[in-house]
């Protein structure tokens, strides 16, 4: 469904990807991991037209979107859900949900039936509904993200490092609900991890990325028995 | 006391043209990080091509004028937002932006000059007269620039709050890399943004006339005290720009009261000064100075 191929990227002189080739089918979940400095936002970036690649092609759908912008990468049904949450802190829990429907042409009456929707999915948001973006924990601004990623109802999500900064116990919850949007939602999702572990136990298959090339690649359940992979990322 | 009461009602109506052009600057500089120092001539230019072009010359009735010359500023600020805005802001030094704007300045100040030469002129018939309120006289151009001003608090505060177009303007403001996750064209809320404040910049034109005339140098000094107004009410802020406004057009009105008229034009200055010194975040705390 999303194919990246042979994708190199630069910032001014510096190689941020050589030669990335990845692609995501229905219904799977993709997880790319890697240290940090390996590129994993980059690519993510690269797909949502926030970068341009100066070599290889991105297809969805079939569609060429190698050379859109975001906002019409958004319009294919790409949905990326950005490192650090980036809600907008000023903007109430319901504000920024309805903003996650920018690109749709709803009526208000399926705008609110989607944010019903959300509550029910998060029922912490539905508590804060009228509360600033700004003030949740960050558990809750990362299911805030997530939430108005869903909004838009896409057609492919992509996760940048979800647990980055929370306790272990949010962590699984985030975890459990990203297995949820997949099997309930039939919604596929690209997730990029630093927690290895995590994101190779809750994903099909698997991209590991070093330096901008892509070191390994295969079904998840193989990788995470690796020894390489157990030593660089598995802490043993 | 009656000489207080009129002092205050005047400071006021001056107070809210400050409100009005600290908002139209504000908007610019929330939406796209520029302060636009073309914003006094925008000004003037709408007083020009509502009295000068539309009135005079072509004789319209201001019912129709009004509506024809903000539509015409519209269209001036979406293409100065295009060609210098936009194109100016991604440049990697502010400096340029900066010099855009001043170099934009400079060129309406002289186009204007060609067009519709150097001599002010007025609008004889246009909101003369007073309304008597006790002892206190309330002149109607104050009464319709407060009238003005509210109405136009009132879209600003409902654009913001309940349209789609509006609260995508407090998403570009706060973060353009997440609003264009959520499928804004950024770069097109900018130029919407820089075609709103063209609008509010036309009204405040129209409505100085009575009191300033039409000139080249009739909203210079309302540029910069509205300038100062947003400092001191905390830049970046909507409501700083309405209360510092405010502050501004009463202490000034008051100071005339007491102390000689020709330092009038000092004290907004004077505040300016004392705010960036003492509590430089303004009255609302800003988000520039984050």
């Amino acid at each position: 469904m999303l194919e990246i191929n042979n994708v190199d990227i630069f910032y001014g002189k510096a190689q941020a990807l050589t030669n990335v080739s990845v692609c995501v089918g229905e219904k799977e979940i993709v997880s790319v991991i890697g240290a940090n400095g390996a590129g994993k936002t980059t690519l993510m970036k690269s797909i949502m037209g926030l970068v341009h690649p100066t070599a290889g092609s991105i297809t969805f759908k079939g569609e060429n979107i190698t050379k859109l912008a975001a906002h019409d990468v958004v319009k294919q049904g790409i949905i990326y859900v950005p490192e650090g949450r980036r809600i907008f802190p000023s903007l109430t829990v319901y504000e920024n949900l309805f903003m996650g429907t920018y690109s749709k042409k709803y009526s208000k009456k399926e705008i609110e039936d989607k944010i019903e929707e959300q509550y029910e999915f998060f029922p912490k948001l539905k508590e804060r509904m009228d509360q600033l973006g700004g003030s949740l924990s960050g558990g809750e601004q990362q299911m805030l993200a997530i939430a108005r990623g869903l909004m838009a109802d896409p057609k492919l999500l992509m996760l940048d490092e979800p647990s980055l900064g929370l306790a272990p116990i949010i962590v699984e919850d985030i975890f459990k609900i990203i297995l949820d949007i997949n099997s309930k939602k039939n919604i596929p999702i690209m997730l990029v991890e630093q927690n290895a572990y995590m994101a190779l136990e809750s994903s099909s298959r698997a991209y590991v990325l070093e330096l901008g090339i892509v070191k390994q690649q295969g079904d998840a359940s193989v990788l995470i028995e690796d020894d390489d992979i157990k030593k660089a990322y598995l802490g043993g | 006391m009656t000489s207080f009461f009129q002092l205050l009602l005047g400071g006021i109506g001056m107070g809210c043209i400050y409100c009005l052009v600290a908002i139209e600057y504000t908007l610019i500089w929330n939406a796209s990080g520029l302060v636009n120092f073309a914003h006094d001539k925008f000004i003037m230019l709408g007083a020009y091509i509502f009295a000068g072009t539309l009135v005079l010359k072509l004789n319209l009735p201001i019912i129709l004028a009004v509506p024809i010359a903000l539509f015409l500023m519209a269209i001036f600020g979406s293409v100065a937002a295009m060609g210098i805005f936009n194109p100016l802001s991604r440049l990697n030094s502010n400096i340029y932006a900066v010099m855009g704007t001043i170099m934009l300045a400079k060129i309406l100040g002289e186009a204007t000059r060609l067009i519709w030469g150097p001599a002010p002129f007025n609008l004889p018939s246009f909101v003369k007269g007073a309304y008597k309120l006790g002892e206190v006289s309330v002149s109607k151009v104050y009464l319709l620039i407060m009238i003005a001003t509210i109405a136009i608090l009132l879209i600003i505060e409902f654009m913001f709050k309940k349209t789609k177009v509006g609260i995508a303007m407090r998403c570009v403001a706060e973060d353009k890399t997440a609003a264009s996750l959520m499928g804004v064209n950024v770069n097109k809320n900018i130029t919407f943004t820089v075609a709103l404040s063209g609008m509010i910049c036309c009204v405040v034109g129209i409505l100085i006339i009575p009191v300033f005339n039409v000139s080249l140098g009739m909203s210079t000094m309302i540029g910069l005290k509205g300038f100062a107004a947003g400092i001191v009410g905390g830049f970046g802020s909507i409501p700083g720009a309405i209360v510092g406004g405010l502050l501004i057009g009463i202490v000034e009105s008051l100071y005339s009261g007491v102390g000689p008229t020709v330092y009038r034009d000092v004290v907004a200055f004077v505040l300016l000064i004392g705010f960036l010194l003492v509590k430089p975040k303004g009255i609302l705390n800003s988000k520039a100075s984050k």
